[in-house]
């Protein structure tokens, strides 16, 4: 008798795990992250295309990530974290806060996901701005099209 | 013979209708033609499950769910300076057949996205929805000269340059630079 009353209680409890375990937000853990580096325009970056850093980019850096390609952050320790949020602001194409400290040097926290090779950062708070310190116009010109 | 021209004619066919929707090579870094289907996704709803209505509508970046449930990064579309939110935002949640090009440099492994259908036999579609959407937004027609040079043309870049210059330094580093060029 009591098998009977507990099968549908188990059932219950079987099926919520389910459906907990399949959605989206269970399909990556994230972690806390401090990271320092330069934003840049992953598109150019990852292809090398032309030259991609520093003022020589800026340019081009801004026509992208008004375009809507994915704006990274160039760390320090050589890993590029593809930015998807801006403090409260969940959107990240064609972000006006992105796009006011494309090529600059920054601090952020955040939370990191990895999910199939690449790094996703949702930064909490630009913790530090250096502006654009990597002056690089004189060596590589105005990146791509010289003016 | 009649069978052999037919053949000849069928094959003839099947490689045009092939060609027509076949990503261009573009000489990228470790570069490879793919044509998969996929689910399309907003990936910060697929990462953390903040899931707004229609993908965001645009305003997040889309990922491709391939049925070895591995998500593939698309950075580009076929416009110039453009990514690929316009191009699958249509396909919200759906299944999709997209062909385009692999590039795998510096540890990473993107795609470029030069075709899209719904699957399974959906129409075909080029990958430069961008330039008619952003006409649209800002006010220009769709073939204007403003939209095939778009990035020259966008409002919201051209007021950063205005304020901080082409170069990022402000306008007085621009003008010393320009000038040394002359």
């Amino acid at each position: 008798m009591q098998r009977f009353f507990l099968a549908p209680v188990f059932t219950a409890l079987l099926m919520a795990i389910i459906a907990f375990s399949t959605t989206p937000a269970d399909a990556a853990a994230s972690k806390r992250v401090k990271i320092t580096g330069e934003v840049i325009d992953s598109w150019c970056y990852i292809t090398e295309i032309m030259y991609p850093e520093g003022s020589a980019h800026h340019q081009c850096a801004l026509w992208c990530t008004a375009g809507g390609v994915p704006v990274g952050i160039l760390a320090d320790d050589g890993q590029i974290y593809m930015v998807l949020k801006v403090g409260s602001d969940t959107t990240n194409v064609a972000n006006q806060t992105i796009m006011k400290i494309q090529s600059h040097r920054v601090a952020v926290d955040g939370d990191l996901y990895e999910r199939d090779g690449i790094k996703y950062l949702l930064v909490a708070s630009v913790l530090l701005d250096e502006g654009i310190v990597k002056k690089t116009h004189d060596e590589y010109g105005i990146q791509p099209f010289g003016n | 013979m009649k069978q052999i021209f037919t053949l000849s004619v069928c094959v003839l066919m099947w490689t045009s209708l092939g060609a027509a929707n076949a990503a261009e090579e573009w000489g990228l870094p470790e570069e490879k033609v793919a044509r998969f289907e996929a689910k399309v996704v907003d990936i910060l709803c697929e990462l953390n499950g903040d899931c707004p209505a229609k993908c965001g509508d645009g305003n997040r970046q889309l990922g491709l769910l391939d049925k070895k449930d591995v998500l593939v990064l698309p950075l580009k579309n076929r416009v110039s300076f453009a990514g690929a939110v316009e191009e699958l935002i249509d396909f919200c949640g759906k299944q999709v057949i997209v062909d385009g090009l692999f590039t795998t440099n510096r540890g990473y492994k993107v795609f470029a996205i030069q075709f899209v259908r719904e699957a399974p036999e959906g129409k075909w579609r080029g990958a430069t929805q961008f330039t008619s959407r952003w006409a649209k937004k800002f006010g220009h027609a769709e073939n204007s000269a403003e939209a095939k040079r778009w990035f020259e043309n966008d409002p919201r870049v051209n007021a950063i340059i205005k304020a901080d210059g082409k170069l990022g330094l402000g306008q007085a580093v621009d003008a010393a630079y320009l000038k040394s060029q002359q």
